[in-house]
C-alpha cells in the first residue's frame, strides 16, 4: 500500500493528474485494498449511485455530514470506478493504511457499484434514478438494474428514489429502503424519459415518503426548494439549478438523517453546497456569465430543457461530442424533448465533433440554430452574441466540456477542476 | 385531414437508439411541403388494423422488450405479410428488422420466433458490431450508427438494402446490409437513419404518396444543408 502511495505522489509531481494509476497499482499489489481500508472507518461507507445526480448529490451529503463535524473522505466524480476509489481512499490513509476519518461518502458508477459494494459493506446506498446511459457501454438497462439491486444486498439501508420505477422496485432487493421523492405538483413537471408519446401511465400505489419535494422552481442560477420531513417544512436556496437538483437535496438530507444529523444544520450545508464541476457553475468570462450545464443522456438532457424553459432567454450552444467517455452513439439527442424549447426565445449554437448533428436535431425540433464544430470559435461567437454583463448557457457534453471549461478558466489544472 | 398515416409500432417497448427521430424526420418533412401525417402509436397488446396505415414503423429495443414484442408480432403477422405486398412502406430497425426474419436465435440458445417477411435469420453472437457505419445503397450512401451483436444471414435470393462499406453490416462476412421486400425496409441502421438520410426518408414518403395517390405524387425538393453535412461528419467517425 505504501507503494501505491507512493506511486499516487509520483504520478502528482509527474502532472497526470494522479487519479487512477496508484489505485491500479494497489490493486495489484493486495486485491483487498478497499475492503482493508474501509474497515477503518468509524461510521462505515455510503456509496452513491444511479445515472444522473451522482456528483451533486455526493457533494451535498459530504457537506451536511461535515456540518456535523464528522471528517468525510470521498471522491471527484472523475474516478467513480473501482481503481478511483481505492485511490481515494489512499489518500485519506496514513502511511500505516489506515483511515482516519469518520466516514466514506464515495460516488460510484452503475457499472462498478456491485463489486464496490461487495468489498465496502456500505451502511447505506443511495440510488438516485436508472435512465438509459450510453448503451454502447452498459447494454441493457434491465442489466444495470440488476447490478444496482445487488449492491443493495451488501448494503443496511438503501435511500430511494419512489418516482424512478426501476429503482422503487429495489424495496426488495436486501437493504431497509427509505424512500424520497417529490409532490405531485412536482412530479408533473418533470419530464419522462421517454419519447413524443410522453410516459406511459403509473399504477400501483406509492411507498411512504420519508422527505418529499414539495416545491422547486428556479431562483437567480439556482433553484429554490421546499423539503417536507413529516409535518416540517425546510425551505431555503440551493445554488445549483433544476427541480433535479431538489430531488437530489431530499436524497441527501434523508441520507443524511440517517446518521442523525440536525435538518436545521443539514439545510444549512445545502445552501452552502456550490454547484460540482460543469453542474450548474456559473464562470465570469469576458464580463459575460457563463452558466455549464452538462449533459450526458436523454433523462439529463430532459432535464436541461426543462431549465432552460424556465430562464429568460439568452444565447445557448450545445457541444455534442462523440468519443468514448460521451457515448459514440449520438441518437439519443432524438430522445431529448428539444421540441419544448421551440418557443423559449433562446438563441442556438451548435459545436463539438458532432456540432451538424445536434443542429440537425434542433432544426427537426423547429429551432434555428449557427454550427461551429471548433469549440474555441463556438465559445467566443457565444460569447459574442451577449452583450457584458449579460448570461449565455453552454450545455455540453463531458469530453466538450474539459476543454471549454480549460478556457473559461485558464490555468484551472484537469485534477482542480475534477473535485 | 391527414395526407398520411404513419404506424409506429411499440413505441414504448422499443424505443432504445432515438428510434422516434425517425417519425419525426417523416413528420417534419412532410409538414415543410405542406402535407400532414398522423401518427399511431402501436403498442403491445393493442388493436390495430394496419390497413389503416401507409407508413410502418419499427424500432430496436432492449432483449426483455424484444421477446415481449414478438409473441405480439405473431398475431400481426397475417395483417404484416398482407400490408408488405399490398406495398405499404415499412422501415424496420435493429430488434424489429431481426423480429421480420424466420427466427432469432439468441445466443443463450433460445429462439425467438420471427414473423418471416424477410427470408432471413438472425444468430447471436459474443461480438458486438457497434460504431457508424456507411451503406452504399440504390438511394446513395447511406450513414447511420450499428450495435448489435445478432449476426443475420438472408437466404440467396432476398435482397438486400445496400453494401457495406464501412462497419459490419448483417453480419461481419458478408459485407451487406439489411433486407428490401416490395416496400418494406429493414437496417441495423440507427442514428437516427432517417434525418440523417433525407433522400432515403423522401423516398420512403414517395412510395407512401404514390401508392395512396398514384403515381406522379411529387415531392418538393428542400434544403437538407444540414442534413448533408451531420451525414458526412457522422461517416467520418469511428
Amino acid at each position: 500500500m505504501a507503494l501505491g502511495r507512493a506511486a499516487g505522489r509520483l504520478s502528482q509531481l509527474l502532472g497526470r493528474g494522479g487519479s487512477a494509476l496508484p489505485g491500479l497499482i494497489a490493486e495489484k499489489i493486495d486485491s483487498r485494498t478497499i475492503e482493508k481500508l474501509a474497515a477503518g472507518l468509524r461510521r462505515g461507507a455510503v456509496v452513491v449511485t444511479g445515472t444522473n445526480g451522482k456528483t451533486t448529490t455526493t457533494k451535498m451529503l459530504v457537506g451536511i455530514l461535515e456540518a456535523e463535524g464528522l471528517s468525510v473522505v470521498t471522491n471527484p466524480s472523475g474516478s467513480n470506478l473501482a481503481r478511483g476509489i481505492a485511490t481515494h481512499l489512499m489518500r485519506a490513509a496514513s502511511w500505516r493504511g489506515r483511515i482516519e476519518a469518520d466516514i466514506a461518502v464515495l460516488e460510484a458508477d452503475e457499472a462498478a457499484v456491485r463489486t464496490l459494494s461487495a468489498r465496502l459493506s456500505p451502511h447505506l446506498v443511495v440510488v438516485t434514478n436508472l435512465a438509459r446511459d450510453q448503451l454502447d457501454r452498459f447494454g441493457e438497462l434491465a442489466t444495470t438494474a440488476e447490478h444496482v439491486a445487488a449492491a443493495l444486498r451488501h448494503a443496511d439501508v438503501a435511500v430511494l428514489n419512489a418516482d424512478d420505477p426501476l429503482v422503487a422496485e429495489m424495496a426488495d432487493a436486501g437493504a431497509e429502503p427509505r424512500f424520497y421523492g417529490a409532490a405531485e405538483q412536482v412530479r408533473r413537471l418533470m419530464p419522462a424519459d421517454s419519447n413524443l408519446y410522453g410516459a406511459q401511465e403509473e399504477t400501483g400505489p406509492r411507498p411512504e415518503l420519508r422527505v418529499r419535494l414539495e416545491r422547486a422552481e428556479v431562483e437567480g442560477y439556482g433553484e429554490h426548494v421546499e423539503l417536507a420531513l413529516g409535518k416540517d417544512r425546510l425551505e431555503f436556496h440551493l445554488q445549483v439549478p433544476g427541480a433535479y437538483n431538489g430531488y437530489n437535496a431530499a436524497a441527501a438530507l434523508l441520507a443524511g438523517l440517517e446518521f442523525g444529523v440536525d435538518p436545521d444544520r443539514a439545510v444549512a450545508a445545502l445552501q452552502a453546497i456550490r454547484p460540482a464541476f460543469g453542474r450548474g457553475q456559473v464562470i465570469e468570462y469576458r464580463a459575460r456569465r457563463v452558466r455549464l450545464l452538462l449533459v450526458k443522456n436523454p433523462a439529463g438532457f430532459n432535464q436541461v430543457i426543462r431549465l432552460l424553459g424556465e430562464v429568460d432567454p439568452c444565447p445557448v450552444l450545445i457541444a455534442i461530442n462523440d468519443l468514448d467517455a460521451d457515448g459514440r452513439d449520438v441518437s439519443w439527442l432524438w430522445d431529448a424533448r428539444l421540441e419544448d424549447l421551440a418557443r423559449s426565445g433562446h438563441r442556438f449554437g451548435t459545436s463539438g465533433i458532432r456540432a451538424y448533428d445536434m443542429g440537425l436535431r434542433l432544426k427537426y425540433a423547429g429551432i434555428e440554430s449557427w454550427s461551429e464544430p471548433d469549440l474555441a470559435a463556438a465559445l467566443e461567437r457565444l460569447v459574442d452574441s451577449a452583450d457584458e454583463g449579460e448570461t449565455v448557457v453552454l450545455v455540453p457534453t463531458y469530453t466538450a466540456m474539459l476543454p471549454l471549461h480549460s478556457m473559461l478558466l485558464p490555468g484551472t489544472s484537469k485534477r482542480e477542476a475534477w473535485t | 385531414m391527414s395526407d398520411l398515416v404513419i404506424a409506429h409500432l411499440y413505441p414504448f417497448e422499443m424505443n432504445i437508439y432515438g428510434d422516434t427521430g425517425n417519425v419525426i424526420a417523416l413528420t417534419k418533412r412532410l409538414e415543410w411541403r405542406g402535407l400532414h401525417a398522423r401518427v399511431d402509436p402501436v403498442p403491445v397488446g393493442a388493436d390495430y388494423d394496419l390497413a389503416e396505415a401507409d407508413v410502418v414503423f419499427g424500432g430496436g429495443g432492449q432483449d426483455r422488450s424484444q421477446l415481449e414484442v414478438a409473441y405480439d408480432l405473431q398475431r400481426r403477422a397475417g395483417a404484416v405479410d398482407e400490408a408488405v405486398e399490398d406495398g405499404t412502406v415499412f422501415l424496420t430497425i435493429c430488434g424489429t428488422y431481426q423480429l421480420f426474419g424466420r427466427r432469432f436465435l439468441t445466443r443463450d440458445g433460445t429462439e425467438i420466433p420471427g414473423i418471416g417477411v424477410f427470408a432471413m435469420e438472425t444468430i447471436g453472437g459474443s461480438k458486438r458490431m457497434i460504431g457508424n457505419i456507411v451503406v452504399d445503397s440504390p438511394w446513395g450512401e447511406l450513414v447511420g450508427f450499428e450495435n448489435h451483436s445478432g449476426r443475420t444471414f438472408l437466404d440467396a435470393g432476398q435482397e438486400a438494402l445496400g453494401r457495406v462499406k464501412k462497419g459490419y453490416g448483417n453480419n461481419e462476412r458478408a459485407k451487406e446490409e439489411g433486407a428490401r421486400r416490395v416496400n418494406c425496409f429493414g437496417t441495423y441502421m440507427h442514428g437516427s437513419l432517417l434525418p440523417k438520410n433525407p433522400a432515403f426518408a423522401d423516398q420512403l414518403l414517395a412510395l407512401a404518396l404514390a401508392r395512396r395517390y398514384g403515381e406522379g405524387a411529387m415531392l418538393a425538393s428542400l434544403d437538407d444543408e444540414m442534413e448533408w453535412r451531420a451525414a458526412a461528419s457522422a461517416a467520418r467517425r469511428p
